[in-house]
């Protein structure tokens, strides 16, 4: 086990160095619970003086990680530390839709457009085009578009509410997962929705496999 | 080999013996031949949460070598396949028990032939209650969401942490030790026992790293009991978080057990709970607890 002290911002608050802020916000949030100075959870295991310390620490990393600038000024450190290589840094343009934290979520005007975008990509993608072709869609084709776009699972759960283990067991085929079918129906058509495509049409195909 | 199960949670009032008695009854049910045997030497109550007021036998005249074997000691419970060893003629001075009974009894215990072997601790922190609780490996702390017991806790696992260090090192090499971690921090063996780790390991990495090895051996587990409504349902796992991170132990969180008045009530009827009610939330959840230990599939869990 490394000490608190060894331990970077990205370590710290156990995230990926690829975290995206909404990631980071969270796992921050998570962290408080533990350290906060009225935490049951970790009552008498700290002095004050070692609570104080660690908060302190918590704090410098969710402003340093949450700050574009300073972010990548430490990444910067750590490559330098040969920590972190290039290619693992977080890029901004991958996951730009879910950059902002919970509070600044798009709004329906903004998630419109984004659909809007979103269908001329699909409509111009030979890939995306291939796929939807099938008679038959299943889990890995939906990711691969998905994947294709560019849309994080984090930020179709955030706008169309629905938890990311249902997103997940809708790509992974685990359709035992859903509450039922109705629900599994809702689910996958709000996904394809999202991403620019044929809700009606995806969810038949989808949920076709199912009937077999 | 039987399967060892030291119960124990720093604090009473916790519920080690209601749960103790409890999921032995539900592994007994399920077919395992189950010994409970109560090892609150100095506060036994555990006959009379399974509905045995006035056991003839126990662990005391195994001690006393009334009878050679700790087998003899062994009563048989009106329910098939459990069995107790009862402490409830224990004298009333055999809290401090000397320590080559103490080693005889915990070479016993382990000799026995049963499928599970379920110890209930006594509360507090004396080299009796950790040396039970060091038995075996699987150690299952009760702990209930308030900051008394919560204290408690990590007053027992550091406990078993300096414990084990100190059985390793023998005495006088434990005290050079513990010198040195104070003399860097005032509160080493008390609060970081971590630190004596760290230290031994710098002195003499090779021993450094057996004794490492030794406490990742743990496998702890940890029940919240007596979880109200409004208490936070994460509280456990924050808890084994905690202990993972800071301390390097590893420890598994088993579940919440709901808060159940109608305990109180069997408790004082001496009727076993999970077979009054069977279908609460609690007796629910010790099944869960119990599905989590064990491993057991679904189907079994259910025919519980």
């Amino acid at each position: 086990m490394k000490k608190l002290d060894a331990l970077n911002f990205y370590e710290l608050l156990e995230v990926a160095f690829d975290a995206s802020p909404f990631e980071i916000h969270h796992a921050y949030k998570e962290m408080f619970q533990l350290y906060h100075e009225d935490s049951l959870a970790s009552y008498s295991f700290f002095s004050r003086g070692e609570r104080e310390e660690i908060l302190a620490k918590l704090n410098e990393a969710y402003s340093t990680l949450m700050d574009e600038k300073k972010r990548s000024q430490y990444d910067q450190i750590l490559i330098e530390q040969g920590v972190l290589e290039e290619e693992m840094q977080y890029q901004r343009d991958r996951k730009k839709l879910s950059l902002l934290p919970h509070s600044k979520r798009p709004s329906a005007d903004t998630a419109l457009r984004i659909r809007d975008r979103l269908k001329i990509m699909v409509s111009s993608n030979a890939m995306i085009q291939e796929i939807l072709a099938h008679d038959v869609l299943s889990g890995s084709d939906l990711k691969k578009i998905r994947d294709e776009l560019g849309v994080s699972l984090e930020e179709i759960a955030e706008t169309v509410k629905v938890r990311m283990a249902y997103l997940r067991a809708i790509e992974e085929d685990q359709f035992e997962k859903a509450p039922s079918r109705i629900f599994l129906k809702g689910f996958v058509r709000a996904y394809a929705q999202y991403i620019g495509l044929d809700a009606d049409i995806v969810a038949s195909r989808y949920l076709k496999r199912i009937n077999n | 080999m039987p399967h060892i199960w030291p119960i124990g949670g720093g604090k009473g009032g916790t519920g080690k013996s209601f749960f103790t008695g409890n999921i032995g009854i539900l592994l007994a049910r399920q077919g395992f031949k189950t010994l409970l045997i109560d090892a609150d030497l100095g506060g036994p109550n555990l006959h009379t949460i399974v509905g045995l007021p006035n056991p003839a036998i126990s662990l005391s005249d195994f001690l006393n070598k009334k009878v050679a074997t700790l087998q003899e000691t062994v009563l048989e419970m009106p329910i098939h396949n459990l069995f107790l060893i009862s402490g409830a003629k224990n004298k009333l001075d055999i809290a401090n028990l000397a320590h080559e009974q103490k080693t005889k009894t915990l070479r016993a215990i382990s000799r026995l032939a049963y499928d599970y072997i379920l110890l209930d601790l006594g509360s507090g922190t004396s080299f009796n209650t950790i040396d039970f609780f060091t038995l075996s490996n699987s150690g299952i702390f009760i702990c209930i969401p308030e900051p008394t017991s919560i204290e408690n806790i990590y007053r027992l696992v550091r406990s078993v942490y300096v414990r084990k260090i100190r059985q390793v090192l023998k005495i006088d090499r434990f005290r050079s030790l513990a010198e040195k971690a104070e003399a860097q921090h005032e509160d080493a063996v008390i609060n970081h026992p971590e630190y004596l780790l760290d230290m031994l390991k710098e002195m003499d990495p090779e021993e450094g790293s057996a004794v490492e090895k030794i406490l990742k051996a743990f496998q702890f587990k940890l029940v919240l009991n007596q979880v109200r409504r409004q208490d936070n349902p994460k509280i456990g796992a924050l808890i084994c978080k905690i202990v993972e991170k800071h301390l390097g132990m590893k420890i598994q969180f088993l579940g919440n057990v709901s808060f159940d008045d109608r305990v109180h009530e069997a408790v004082c009827r001496r009727e076993s709970f999970v077979d009054k009610y069977s279908y609460s939330q609690a007796t629910l959840d010790l099944r869960l607890v119990l599905k989590g230990i064990t491993g057991m599939t679904d189907e079994q869990a259910i025919a519980l």
